[in-house]
């Protein structure tokens, strides 16, 4: 049966839909798809070029390719060619381009002084020796720092320089001086090998557990202290603290360099009692570590207080009245009622704050860089550094995207947890109007 | 709760204490940027208008002026929620209410989607917008956190929608009206108060937004408060702290203004479960 | 508009609710789909106006099949239990909407309001929004909007559940008023046995998806074809007893009482399992059939008081009097059965 609603239905998904493939899908396969390629930003992004480097030689030196051979790709050749002769011919006239190309046309000499000593021979052959050497230079060919765009014109380049190269050789010389990026497996052999990948796995552990005990008790904390508060201070109080989560992390990062730095509120204030300023939030790793969980605590808490606060709203007062009547404590009924009905929302956002704070670092970003040193960098920021925010300048997307691909398989398999505990059924249930 | 057995006075003591910092940073966020104090000292003795002259000085050489920057701040955020708000509005409907193919698998994708830390894709979202042509504009920027944004606005909306009564769109078919006109007649405006707060949802999360401006359009004419701020206080070798906090405070301002006026709808989408 | 419904069939997934129904409601005639909920009613009614499609047969208005059609096409007016005013208009502007959607003009729109609100009589509530009525003022309203646009067929969906008992009442009568007033064919959804006997002039009693009988009130009342028909017509309630035919007697189980069968003898024979069902108006000291017992219960209804006797096996049979009679709690009555009233079945609840 044709029901107009799937028709209506596909056409209201569709802007959605796009949205979806292109800024969700692709990028989660662009992920997987190039940490196992080593593109940088000397790679470039769309592929590359032949180019034969000083330093391309120097690695295949270190390699053990054939010393014979890398030095004849070093030295220069002459070639006459049509280039050189055109150039020569405006230079120093016509003549002598034409008799050089007619007795030498197509020739490779090996060294300079073997081409120069062939155009002393000719008829029209320069005066001095300064115009001589001027005419030699014409054709000096080295594919040395030169770009061919394809492969095959990288090897014919090759063959122009007189090298007879076994095929094998041929094949390691162009891979060795190709400019784009390629497919490997190098990040994740990098990853498992580089200390640092422990440290910021440990860093990364550290503040995920902290910020989040912080997060929901003192969302707890606050909750239950402004449900007993009468109205109008429990709003100022609930307003106070969601602030931080409102306000442009930007400004939030800067109030609390304000608060930390040596120029700032701390140091000014304890400077009063003699103490020698200092940047509070930067002195040690410790120092650094309390103000990064402090910063992103402040924000979480607030949201734990909001769910929080709904939950505890929904819990019958005569409940709580019956309770007083028995003769309860503050502290029993906040033990005995009210906690034991927030074990649903403990639970939601324990599980979707660990996510969250995972692959979070905008707040390390703007507070502490990651420092000081690499104190406070976890692998969120890391990755991150490494992709899009090098010191060095050389962009790794190839191993910054393994180190978000971590992190994107950890997301897709919580994210699909999530299903599971979501009520999918009654999510589902079906359209009651059946057109 | 109201309740004669507690005595509330405590627990304000209390909360006062913890609450102290953070009312330090916002006092004197707004105290700074209109007062100056002597070196070494926190106690303002003169009132000034200086530190918020980037507002009307001429900027210097290498300088930006902070107006055309409000304004692609302001464009960022409003086109974002606009388009937000109306692709929810559509897909919000679509996944609630209609009949279609896929739909359960539409569902199940919404609900991953909505889960899932975004901020992961940043390396491979940065390399398409090179491919695309769209690195270091504003349009990138806009299209990428209206991307990043549409989960949460269309979960939003589908649960705006489950709410509305089916009877109703029954008695719209009944009443001779097609599935189109029941969801604009009809429909729409039960789901009005949902959609405000959703765009002003929006409107203050890019606003706010820094990490899709940084990376994706760093230098030039995309530039937005945010980014304009942050590379204010890394610029400044000596760092004037009253300048940043005025213009802090003029970022912050819309923000301040319009959570206090839309208070009670954004609570409902916060409470909902959004990005902590 | 004469509504057939021909070996209609239902599925929802694996679920079959509806198998094979057949249904023919006569033009003009307002019926009555009563029964317990999940009997498959309401999905009736949403087959009939087109909210859900149906799974297997035909649907006929008149003489024109209307099976495939969308429900915009169908021309039927429907009356939603909660009433599915739409908040965001006001009465009038509610009535309009299915004349603005046929795109009529404004004078004709105007004139037809006017005259539904007339019929249903709320002209002085034109302005105001549907949070601002009351339930029967909404109940008039949404009477309004489903019949502004000349419908060949009414369907109301439980329009009395959401009001009060006095209001109910009220509307029961007004909603019969309108519908002979129109003259519409109307179809009322009901799980209350007394809306649908006041209100229907025939009412088809539906149970697990069939439609178990289908007859005026009056016969439906005196005259049921089970156990579970009779069970469910009446306030209060009919009572049943049990027993096993001997000497076309019936021996209720667990004691001593014997029920002779006068007119049900010839189609027993003994040994075979049979139910009685004894309205409480036929239980009373002044008929034969006397019953021994003890007076268990009393609710004081007014004008009349309702007993409940316990007889020596534990069953209970009910008796309705006038409120004059003393009895008290406990009290050892022997009463009578009117025994032409009996009403007796067989083992499977099959009318003998």
């Amino acid at each position: 049966m044709k029901k107009p609603s799937h028709l209506l239905g596909l056409g209201f998904m569709l802007p959605a839909l796009i949205v979806v493939v292109l800024f969700f899908l692709l990028p989660v396969f662009m992920t997987a798809g190039i940490a196992f390629t080593n593109m940088s930003t000397d790679t470039g992004i769309t592929g590359g070029a032949y180019e034969l480097t000083p330093n391309t030689i120097h690695n295949l030196r270190t390699q053990g390719v054939d010393n014979n051979l890398l030095a004849q790709l070093e030295t220069d050749v002459y070639r006459i060619d049509e280039p050189g002769l055109a150039a020569l011919a405006t230079d120093m006239g016509d003549k002598l381009a034409k008799e050089l190309g007619d007795t030498h046309g197509g020739v490779t000499f090996q060294s300079r002084r073997e081409l120069e000593r062939a155009i002393k021979k000719l008829k029209n052959k320069p005066r001095s020796t300064r115009k001589l050497k001027k005419a030699a230079a014409f054709f000096k060919r080295s594919i040395l720092n030169q770009r061919f765009e394809t492969e095959s014109e990288f090897v014919s380049a090759t063959r122009n320089l007189g090298l007879d190269l076994a095929p094998e050789h041929q094949e390691v010389l162009s891979k060795a001086s190709y400019t784009g990026w390629t497919w490997t497996t190098e990040n994740f052999s990098l990853m498992t090998k580089l200390p640092s990948t422990l440290r910021i796995a440990g860093n990364t552990v550290i503040y995920v557990f902290f910020t989040l005990t912080f997060n929901v008790s003192f969302g707890l904390f606050l909750a239950i202290t402004t449900f007993y508060l009468p109205g109008k201070a429990a709003a100022t109080f609930r307003t106070i603290w969601f602030l931080p989560r409102i306000l442009p992390p930007v400004i939030y990062v800067l109030m609390w360099k304000w608060l930390t730095w040596d120029t700032g509120f701390i140091s000014t204030f304890f400077g009063q009692f003699g103490v020698p300023a200092k940047n509070w939030m930067l002195d040690t790793n410790f120092h650094a570590w309390v103000v990064i969980i402090l910063i992103n605590g402040f924000v979480g808490a607030s949201m734990g207080m909001i769910l929080f606060s709904s939950a505890i709203r929904a819990i019958p007062a005569p409940m709580l009245y019956a309770s007083e009547v028995d003769g309860a404590t503050r502290w029993q009924q906040v033990r005995y009622i009210i906690l034991p009905q927030l074990r649903w929302p403990i639970l939601f956002i324990t599980s979707y704050q660990t996510l969250s704070l995972l692959t979070s670092f905008e707040y390390i970003f703007l507070a502490t860089d990651g420092g000081p040193g690499k104190a406070t960098e976890v692998w969120a920021l890391s990755a991150f550094h490494q992709a899009l925010a090098n010191y060095g300048g050389n962009l790794q997307y190839g191993y910054g995207a393994a180190l978000a691909l971590v992190l994107v398989i950890i997301g897709i398999i919580a994210s699909v947890g999530y299903l599971r505990v979501f009520n999918f059924k009654e999510l589902v249930a079906r359209p009651r109007i059946e057109q | 709760m109201k309740s004669r057995n507690f005595s509330s006075l405590p627990i304000i003591i209390l909360l006062a204490l913890v609450s102290l910092p953070l009312v330090t940073m916002y006092v004197f966020l707004f105290v700074d940027t209109i007062s100056d104090a002597p070196a070494g000292s926190l106690i303002p003795t003169s009132f000034t208008l200086e530190h918020w002259r980037f507002l009307w000085e001429e900027p210097k050489v290498g300088e930006t002026s902070i107006w055309p920057v409000t304004l692609n701040t302001f464009i960022f955020a409003a086109t974002t929620s606009s388009i937000v708000m109306t692709v929810s509005l559509m897909a919000g409907y679509a996944l609630s209410r209609l009949n279609m193919p896929f739909r359960r698998f539409m569902l199940a994708g919404l609900i991953t989607l909505h889960a899932f830390p975004t901020i992961t894709l940043i390396i491979a979202i940065f390399l398409i917008l090179q491919l695309l042509g769209l690195y270091n504009t504003l349009l990138g920027v806009i299209i990428v956190k209206t991307a990043l944004e549409l989960p949460f606005g269309i979960w939003i909306m589908k649960g705006f929608y489950d709410t509305v009564p089916w009877e109703i769109e029954m008695a719209g078919v009944q009443d001779g009206a097609s599935r189109f006109t029941v969801w604009w007649k009809l429909v729409l405006p039960q789901v009005q108060p949902g959609l405000v707060a959703l765009g002003v949802f929006s409107f203050l999360s890019a606003w706010s937004e820094f990490i899709l401006p940084q990376v994706l359009s760093p230098s030039g004419s995309g530039q937005v408060l945010s980014t304009y701020l942050n590379s204010l206080i890394l610029d400044d070798t000596r760092p004037d702290f009253n300048m940043f906090k005025s213009v802090g405070l003029f970022y912050a301002m819309p923000v301040i203004f319009i959570y206090l006026t839309f208070q009670k709808k954004l609570m409902n989408i916060y409470g909902g479960g959004s990005k902590g | 508009m004469r509504i057939l419904l021909d070996s209609f069939t239902k599925t929802f997934g694996d679920v079959t609710v509806i198998k094979d129904m057949n249904l023919d409601i006569k033009s003009g005639e307002m019926l009555a789909l009563l029964g317990p909920s999940g009997c498959g009613k309401s999905t009736t009614l949403f087959a009939i106006c087109g909210i859900h499609g149906m799974d297997g047969g035909r649907l006929l208005f008149g003489d024109k099949d209307v099976t495939s059609l969308p429900s915009q096409k169908r021309n039927v007016g429907v009356v939603f239990q909660n009433y599915a005013l739409y908040p965001h208009m006001n009465v009038w502007e509610n009535i309009a909407f299915p004349l603005k959607i046929q795109k009529r003009s404004k004078a004709v729109i105007e004139k037809e309001v006017q005259a539904m609100a007339e019929l249903v009589q709320i002209e002085e509530l034109l302005d105001r929004k549907p949070v601002q009525l009351s339930g029967g003022q909404q109940q008039r309203v949404a009477l309004a909007r489903a019949l502004v646009r000349k419908p060949d067929i009414l369907l109301l969906d439980e329009p009395l559940a959401n009001l009060d008992a006095k209001l109910r009442l009220e509307m029961r009568s007004e909603i019969r008023r309108i519908q002979q007033q129109t003259g519409i064919t109307a179809v009322l959804v009901t799980h209350d046995q007394v809306e649908a006997m006041s209100m229907c002039d025939r009412i088809a009693i539906m149970n697990g998806g069939k439609i178990v009988q289908l007859s005026a009130p009056e016969e439906m009342y005196r005259n049921p074809s089970s156990d579970f028909v009779a069970g469910f017509l009446g306030n209060p309630p009919i009572a049943f007893l049990e027993g096993v035919i001997k000497d076309s007697h019936c021996h209720l189980h667990g004691g001593e009482t014997r029920v002779a069968l006068n007119g049900h003898a010839q189609k027993v024979s003994d040994g075979q399992k049979i139910k009685l069902g004894i309205r409480p108006e036929f239980f009373r000291p002044e008929f034969d059939l006397k019953v021994k017992g003890k007076i268990s219960f009393i609710e004081a209804h007014g004008r009349e008081n309702l007993y409940d006797v316990v007889l020596d096996n534990g069953d209970i049979l009910r008796s309705i009097q006038n409120h004059d009679a003393q009895y008290q709690l406990g009290q050892e009555v022997t009463w009578g059965i009117c025994q032409d009233n009996i009403l007796a079945f067989d083992g499977e609840g099959e009318r003998l």
